[in-house]
């Protein structure tokens, strides 16, 4: 069974991660700008919770999935432990800058990974019944004029008509395009078609090199986001979550699938830190995955689609550290049909609160216009007080 | 553009600059759907286009031997024996037993100079439905998922299409089927016994075989559905490294496309969404072909069909008119399609181009060399780029790794400053090294390009290059609508 090693989903490690900024302030155009900056790493594939924070103080927990618990998991307090790989986290943690909410899903059950990554991004009611982001939503209401850097439009930012995405091609036998055919180029099309060429004119000015790895991405968006005219947002995209397989080594529970990309969320996590220097006491990072995995370990070391997961935090605009849970139990009558961890925090309610936090908006706002859920519970009391 | 290019546009990849223009389109199109044809490429950018030599064909025991064969020197050389452990010996064994850029090669050069447009239009549609990401083991096997899974099935059923890729390797391979065992077979009870040893269930291919390849998420299955589907799939597929007569040994198969363990095979009967599986070889075909008939599978696949070939927000009345042909042919793939092509031909919308799609259609208006020979693919040039390097800046290759739900088919997906400064350049790089045998009055005269085009173009100055960038760029050849 060593060919278990080379699942599918471990190759993603190699293939990088991607960036988007948004919300950049153009001079003139802004008028205030917000209190804080706000940047979302999307973990692909359905993360884990169980094992990146193992709730070592529940009785159930060494019963079930001892073959994928870290067993030198870092204690946190007498309840939850933290992931040896995540050690640059553990540092914000002791620090007071880093905080993690475990037991929390956004509300979807239905274990799709396309559907779930269409709700965690769209930020609806129901998969696919939005066109635009969250994120998009909320820059849009926040009012902060800008433009935005990316390799390609994700759904979570779409929403807000200035954000877009660029990332030049290294394309032998072509050259920066000419600003002023492209613009002679957009004006024979139509409205939305137009506004694209424009922005590839607008673009073609500026000389961006952008590095490929995780760390290197982070620390580049952080120094972004640290300008004064810097982007509000930003969201990383790291893939290889969906741990089907080999989710830990043969006689090495540290080791394995999810303890190398949780090395790195770790990665990408330090490079904001020193990207952002000062500006580090104004932000605010979030992790967002579809789904977290079946309690249960299944027939190839590894954990099935599920419901809840863990969501990490950090940035200096968090007042603390800490654990937030409503600890449902790991049990099989506490389990969300008798095979995920239950969901006792909307993670929604997260994702307003840093909302809140960094953009400066009204939470009553957030939960009607942004997420459409007027009674959206308020957290924020939790997080950043 | 005159009738034909409008037809050729939306339902194929252009007519090539040499090539006549058929009396009637719709005997075209019959024409194409009905015959066998021949993969065609060039093998030295000035030779005559002719067919692909058959050994760069291996089938699939040579690509095992082959990958075998890539793995032990590979070996050797991180042990350091045998001479291994050299950049050029490095490069020669990936020349020599890795099939990944081949492939693509060959799909490429077919694209470009194939005579069944619609054809390949058709393939590269079905390639996306049942996406294989390349994990690099798989590599290895997603040409011959093409060519053999897909391409050569376009005259059959969709139920014979779905069972040959739910049991090709390559499938099998990336959705991690080949190491899945029945949660009661005889490897998990087994390995039960032993320590250190991990035998059970993968539902990752069950799951996607029934969200993205059939019914799709509406038709409101259950985990347990999930599971059973799991259970039915468990036992098919071999590890690629194994050698065919071991395998053989093993499995009781021919080659890898039936391989079938019975040791990891779930006893019993199963049932996914109301209908028994019997135990089983069998039972696989049993559930595929129930799959294939359900109408759930029918909506959603005429659907996206519409929703790729017609217009991107299809009627009612289109989808129905497709699912109507499906039902009363039993899922003959030749009446689905010929149905989704007359409504192509008679929906007025322009459809938006894929990066893939424009950049051939644009390769073959202008008679650019734009791609390296098949004899001189691993030769440095100094204008053309590897073929894999192309469709990465691109954004877009059936040889990327990406997740099973593959390229979208809605526009606005495609429609982001990236995705156009990208066509910008390439473009400029495909006059530029490409050396188009048409210049762009002549494309447009036998086009029949549109007033707003010839006007477009003509305010680009008189640059070659900047005329060419702007014909291609243009709403008529992105298949956008003019202001």
């Amino acid at each position: 069974m060593s060919k278990l090693t080379v699942g599918r989903r471990h190759v993603l490690k190699a293939g990088a991660a991607s960036l988007f900024l948004a919300g950049m302030p153009i001079t003139g155009f802004t008028k205030t700008k917000p209190p804080g900056t706000i940047s979302v790493i999307i973990l692909e594939g359905g993360m884990d919770g169980l094992a990146v924070i193992p709730p070592i103080g529940d009785p159930d927990l060494m019963k079930i999935r001892r073959a994928v618990t870290p067993a030198s998991y870092l204690p946190l307090n007498e309840f939850f432990g933290l992931h040896p790989a995540l050690k640059f986290y553990a540092q914000l943690m002791a620090n007071g800058h880093a905080s993690a909410v475990h037991a929390t899903a956004f509300p979807y059950t239905k274990r799709s990974h396309f559907e779930g990554q269409n709700l965690i991004e769209g930020g609806g009611l129901s998969p696919f019944s939005e066109k635009t982001g969250w994120l998009g939503r909320a820059l849009d209401l926040s009012d902060v004029a800008g433009r935005s850097l990316s390799l390609d439009m994700p759904l979570i930012l779409r929403g807000h008509h200035e954000n877009d995405n660029f990332y030049p091609a290294s394309i032998r036998g072509s050259r920066r395009p000419n600003a002023q055919l492209l613009n002679i180029i957009a004006m024979g099309h139509q409205m939305d078609a137009a506004q694209l060429f424009t922005k590839v004119a607008r673009k073609s000015e500026a000389n961006v090199q952008v590095p490929r790895d995780p760390a290197s991405l982070a620390k580049y968006a952080g120094r972004a986001m640290a300008q004064a005219e810097g982007p509000v947002a930003s969201v990383i995209r790291v893939g290889g979550f969906d741990s089907h397989a080999s989710q830990t080594e043969d006689g090495d529970t540290d080791a394995g699938q999810l303890a190398q990309q949780l090395t790195v969320v770790d990665d990408v996590i330090a490079g904001y830190r020193r990207g952002l220097g000062d500006a580090w006491d104004d932000a605010i990072i979030l992790t967002l995955t579809e789904f977290g995995r079946t309690v249960a370990v299944n027939g190839t070391k590894g954990t099935d689609h599920g419901y809840a997961s863990v969501g990490l935090l950090a940035g200096g605009a968090l007042s603390g550290s800490g654990v937030i849970a409503d600890w449902p139990g790991l049990s099989k009558k506490d389990q969300f049909e008798k095979r995920d961890l239950m969901a006792t925090i909307d993670y929604r309610s997260v994702c307003a609160a840093c909302v809140e936090k960094s953009l400066g908006l009204d939470h009553d706002v957030i939960a009607k216009e942004i997420f459409y859920q007027p009674d959206l519970p308020r957290i924020y009391d939790h997080l950043f007080t | 553009m005159n009738k034909h290019f409008v037809i050729a546009q939306k339902t194929g990849l252009m007519f090539r600059y040499d090539q006549n223009l058929p009396q009637d389109m719709g005997t075209w199109i019959q024409k194409q759907l009905q015959v066998a044809s021949p993969a065609l490429g060039i093998a030295t950018s000035d030779a005559k286009v002719s067919e692909w030599p058959q050994n760069l064909q291996p089938d699939l025991s040579k690509r095992a031997s082959m990958w075998r064969r890539y793995r032990a020197l590979e070996k050797q050389r991180r042990e350091g024996k045998n001479g291994q452990d050299t950049q050029a010996a490095r490069q020669a064994n990936r020349h020599e037993n890795l099939m990944r850029e081949i492939d693509e090669h060959k799909f490429v050069q077919r694209n470009v100079y194939g005579a069944d447009q619609v054809k390949l239009r058709l393939t590269a549609f079905w390639a996306n439905h049942f996406t294989i990401g390349n994990t690099f083991d798989t590599g290895q096997m997603i040409g011959h998922a093409i060519d053999e899974g897909i391409l050569a099935k376009l005259n059959g059923s969709f139920a014979d299409l779905l069972y040959g890729m739910t049991t090709h390797p390559g499938m099998l391979t990336y959705l991690d089927n080949v190491w899945s065992a029945g949660e009661r077979s005889e490897q998990a009870k087994g390995c039960a016994r032993k320590p250190n040893c991990q035998a059970g269930l993968n539902d990752n291919l069950g799951r996607e075989l029934l969200e993205l390849h059939t019914v799709s998420v509406a038709a409101g299955y259950t985990e347990e559905d999930i599971r059973a589907a799991a259970n039915v799939l468990a036992g098919w597929g071999i590890d690629f490294q194994k050698e065919l007569p071991e395998m053989l040994k093993r499995t009781g198969g021919t080659n890898h496309w039936n391989a079938y363990k019975k040791r990891w095979a779930e006893p019993g009967s199963k049932k996914v969404m109301g209908q028994r599986i019997y135990a089983g070889r069998s039972g696989l075909r049993q559930l595929t072909d129930f799959l294939a008939n359900h109408d759930a599978t029918i909506h959603h696949i005429s659907t996206k069909l519409c929703q790729h070939f017609v217009s991107d927000s299809p009627t009612e009345d289109q989808i129905e008119a497709v699912k109507s042909v499906w039902r009363q042919s039993d899922g003959s793939l030749q009446l689905i399609h010929t149905k989704v092509f007359a409504l192509a031909i008679e929906a007025p919308e322009a459809k938006l181009m894929w990066p893939m799609t424009w950049l051939f259609q644009v390769v073959r208006l202008s008679g650019a060399t734009y791609f390296k020979g098949w004899e001189t693919i691993n030769d440095y040039d100094d204008d053309l780029m590897s073929t894999k390097r192309v469709f990465k800046e691109l954004g877009q290759s059936f040889w990327s790794l990406r997740q099973p739900n593959g390229y979208s088919d809605n526009k606005a997906e495609w429609m982001s400053a990236e995705m156009f400064e990208r066509r910008i350049r390439f473009a400029q790089s495909i006059h530029k090294n490409g050396k188009p045998r048409q210049s762009v009055g002549q494309i447009m005269d036998r086009i029949g390009a549109a007033q707003q085009t010839r006007a477009l173009v003509a305010s680009a100055g008189t640059s070659p290059e900047d005329q060419f960038i702007t014909l291609m760029c243009s709403p008529e050849l992105m298949g956008l609508e003019y202001v």
